[in-house]
């Protein structure tokens, strides 16, 4: 039998190797830097959390999970993808500190500060719970891989590469932009609905910056528009958390050491090699 | 041959033959009060290789970007044979039969040649390949367009252009960047898209090159049409000589 | 009830004075040397922890303690530049880059100072707590009136540096056209130097006064420099002025938006705003002409 030690983090693993898979493909193959990945993160765990407390099957609630990030950030896409220069990466920032001030305030929903506990499992035991993931996760790897390499997915990258290109070569890219966020956001709802069943709980901290930051030394260091990187980027920070967990004595310092390791060497990657390990575009 | 146009300086209208692919009518563009484009009519014929030239700020590229969509008109109609494509965005255009290069490459850097090719035509790698050799570009499809010299990726550029199924091909100074042997080679290119019943609408800044290869030239100055005519005739014409040397 | 109108006005202005220094030494750095400068924020609670460190730690005079941690601030602002950002400049990064890495660097300085200081709110202990002023209609305290004089005046000194001096002067020909600045013998990285100095400062004297008016706290950078760059968006990005007085559009809003709306919601109010003028506006107030990437 495997330690519940490794169980819980190949759970770990396989929810974030969703959220950095459907991250890569709006940030590394499509170029739009959305820094509200998160947010879509949130909202899918925030769906899957009130909808199975309040008794609907975990399967209805996950894949609603999935669909009302997708909605969101469809409707949002739609509206700021037009925008020029930073724009894009701003106004998608900013959805981080609104998408905090409300599940904050917003108390009838989401409770606010308080969260949601008592979320229940979808699967008792944390070994089948684990396996799951893994199956979703491997769906999830296929599917973005399959579309990358697909005409759609070359679009994608096109866009990335020079959008005015695509444009004149006959591509609607105001399409493609929205359609790329779309499917990412679906996949990001997902990973925030196995998330909030893996830890039964859901708070505002989930749209914190430092949550982000997670996910952006996975995709950063792992490599842009790489699907091994984005494997290796979720590998990497699971064995740096488990180090640091072993070296750091004090437990008051293991958040804050921890943290600063990992944007210390996000520094170090954005300063010296921006395109990651596996990485095969700039940003 | 016989001449297509007939401009009337005055009034801006122009009667043009069933010939005409491209029509530019009375088109304005101003950046910030200034008037890129002020009050251009002309039109491409059908079948020609027809050349936009000028001094710097003449407006060429403008007129580029309004023609393939990337800049709306103030003012004017663009007509492409009978339909018209006014303001219409950038990839419709494109799907209208405008195909177009940039002075600045514009190739898809981390993408691999075919992929970029692949965006412009789902061809086969042969057609691909033959597409290349047309541009003398003899390179392997899966290597990456960002490693290719920049006289490289232009080629690149064009055969992509080229690729796309197209009833006007615009080149913004294919001969730029590129060396003389090339240049030869993109002569003969284009003479030979002519052949095939293509028509090419070029900016070049080689008067050599322009005034070799084109049926038609039409020289802009401070955002109008100056004075549109055979080669021969234009290397002749007062007012364009004054036009490039009174700056 | 619209007898506290004026109170929110005043409290609308103070809030504004705070935001319009954050976004003034923001602005700047985008102005000039053009890139998204998240990390601001850190400079700013770095010049906040310094000036505890010093006053309030080390038991230091208030003057003492504060050239203290102006001059720590703008040394740490310069090490950041030379370390991280030149780097970055050199090897010619993307927007996305540098507006990643100022983000990245911001967390790094909050989380630094949480190791180092704990999570545990500081509060800056003056010697006398201060007048409270009390004209009926509204009232302030002599620290709140400090604060919007601090601020004007800063924003007077800022505007003499750019106007009148010659280093004001090369900054504003770098930001209007780089290469033409260069011909005529501006050394860009000399000018940057400078420019970092001057934000350095206003990073720590904003610092402080946000330490003096609310608390100390690890993360006290993020939140103000979101309200500084959102002043900044909505006044117009790369301009200096704009975004003062989109700090103090920003504070006015959201003080008076509590009117009608729960406190809770002022960040929701400044990033509609904010949203808002990027789709309807995003020149913003002052009419910035966009900068075009194409």
């Amino acid at each position: 039998m495997i330690h519940e030690f490794f169980i819980q983090d190949f759970t770990w693993f396989f929810i974030y190797l969703i959220i950095v898979l459907s991250f890569n493909l709006a940030f590394g193959f499509t170029g739009m830097v959305n820094l509200g990945h998160m947010v879509s993160v949130g909202i899918g765990a925030y769906t899957s959390a009130l909808l199975t407390l309040n008794g609907v099957p975990w399967y209805i609630a996950l894949l609603a999970a999935g669909i009302i990030a997708c909605v969101i950030g469809t409707i949002i896409a739609a509206i700021t993808v037009r925008l020029k220069g930073d724009y894009f990466q701003i106004v998608t920032l900013g959805l981080i500190f609104i998408a905090i001030a409300v599940s904050r305030n917003w108390i009838s929903l989401t409770r606010g500060a308080l969260g949601l506990p008592g979320v229940p499992d979808i699967i008792r035991s944390n070994f089948y719970y684990m396996l799951f993931t893994m199956v979703l996760s491997l769906m999830a790897l296929w599917f973005v891989y399959w579309l990358t390499n697909s005409e759609t997915g070359k679009i994608f990258q096109a866009i990335r590469d020079d959008e005015t290109a695509t444009a004149i070569l006959g591509k609607n890219t105001y399409f493609y932009k929205v359609l790329s966020l779309a499917i990412s956001t679906f996949l990001a709802g997902i990973a925030g609905g196995l998330m909030v069943h893996q830890i039964n709980f859901v708070d505002p901290s989930i749209f914190d910056l430092e949550q982000f930051i997670i996910i952006l030394f996975m995709l950063i260091v792992g490599g842009l528009a790489s699907i091994k990187g984005s494997i290796l980027g979720v590998f990497l920070l699971f064995a740096l958390i488990d180090l640091l967990r072993f070296l750091v004595v004090r437990p008051e310092l293991i958040g804050p050491v921890r943290q600063m390791a990992l944007l210390l060497i996000l520094l170090l990657v954005l300063i010296y090699r921006p395109k990651g390990i596996f990485g095969k575009v700039d940003i | 041959m016989l001449s297509l146009w007939k401009v009337s300086k005055t009034s801006g209208v122009f009667e043009h033959t069933k010939n005409s692919l491209l029509e530019f009518f009375s088109v304005c563009k101003s950046f910030g009060g200034v008037k890129a484009v002020d009050g251009c009519t002309f039109s491409v014929g059908n079948n020609t290789i027809t050349s936009l030239i000028g001094p710097n700020g003449a407006g060429k590229t403008t007129i580029f970007n309004i023609i393939s969509g990337l800049t709306k008109p103030d003012y004017g109609k663009i007509k492409l044979l009978d339909s018209e494509i006014t303001g219409l965005p950038a990839y419709k255009i494109a799907q209208a039969g405008i195909s177009r290069t940039f002075q600045l490459t514009k190739v898809f850097r981390n993408m691999t040649i075919r992929d970029n090719l692949l965006i412009a035509k789902k061809a086969s790698d042969g057609e691909m390949k033959s597409a290349l050799a047309r541009v003398h570009l003899h390179k392997p499809l899966d290597m990456a367009a960002g490693e290719l010299s920049y006289g490289q990726q232009r080629l690149l550029e064009i055969a992509r252009a080229v690729l796309r199924e197209h009833k006007l091909l615009a080149l913004d100074e294919p001969t730029a960047g590129v060396n003389p042997q090339i240049r030869q080679e993109l002569k003969a290119i284009l003479r030979g898209l002519k052949e095939k019943g293509n028509t090419v609408l070029l900016i070049e800044h080689d008067m050599e090159f322009v005034m070799n290869i084109s049926d038609e030239v039409i020289v802009l100055n401070e955002g109008r049409v100056l004075k549109r005519g055979k080669p021969q005739d234009i290397v002749k014409d007062k007012e364009v000589l004054e036009a490039y040397l009174g700056k | 009830m619209p007898s506290i109108l004026p109170q929110l006005i005043i409290n609308g202005l103070i809030a504004g004075s705070i935001y319009a220094l954050a976004a003034a030494g923001f602005a700047l750095v985008y102005y000039v040397v053009k890139f998204q400068y998240f990390s601001h924020g850190a400079m700013i609670a770095a010049g906040a922890y310094f000036f505890f460190l010093f006053a309030n730690v080390l038991g230091l005079s208030f003057a003492i303690a504060g050239i203290l941690a102006i001059a720590c601030t703008i040394i740490i602002t310069l090490a950041v530049n030379y370390l991280v950002y030149l780097p970055l400049r050199k090897r010619k990064a993307t927007s996305n880059v540098m507006l990643i890495t100022s983000v990245v660097l911001l967390m790094f300085f909050s989380s630094l100072i949480l190791a180092l200081f704990g999570s545990s709110t500081k509060t800056l202990v003056l010697g006398s707590e201060g007048q409270i002023f009390d004209f009926g209609l509204f009232t302030i305290t002599s620290l709140q009136a400090y604060i919007i004089f601090f601020a004007i005046a800063l924003f007077f000194v800022l505007y003499l540096i750019m106007k009148k001096t010659r280093i004001g002067k090369a900054m504003r020909a770098l930001a209007d056209n780089k290469s033409v600045a260069q011909v005529v013998g501006i050394n860009p990285e000399r000018v940057y130097t400078y420019v970092f100095i001057i934000s350095g400062a206003f990073a720590a004297v904003s610092g402080i006064l946000v330490g003096l008016e609310q608390n100390l706290y690890p993360k006290m950078g993020v939140i103000i420099i979101i309200k500084g760059f959102i002043s900044s968006v909505v006044g117009g990005l790369g301009s200096v002025p704009g975004s003062v007085i989109g700090g103090f559009f920003i504070g006015l809003i959201e003080n008076v938006g509590v009117w009608y709306l729960p406190t809770g919601y002022k960040d929701l109010i400044s990033f509609s705003v904010m949203i808002l003028f990027l789709l309807l506006r995003p020149q913003g107030i002052l009419g910035v002409k966009l900068r075009d990437d194409t």
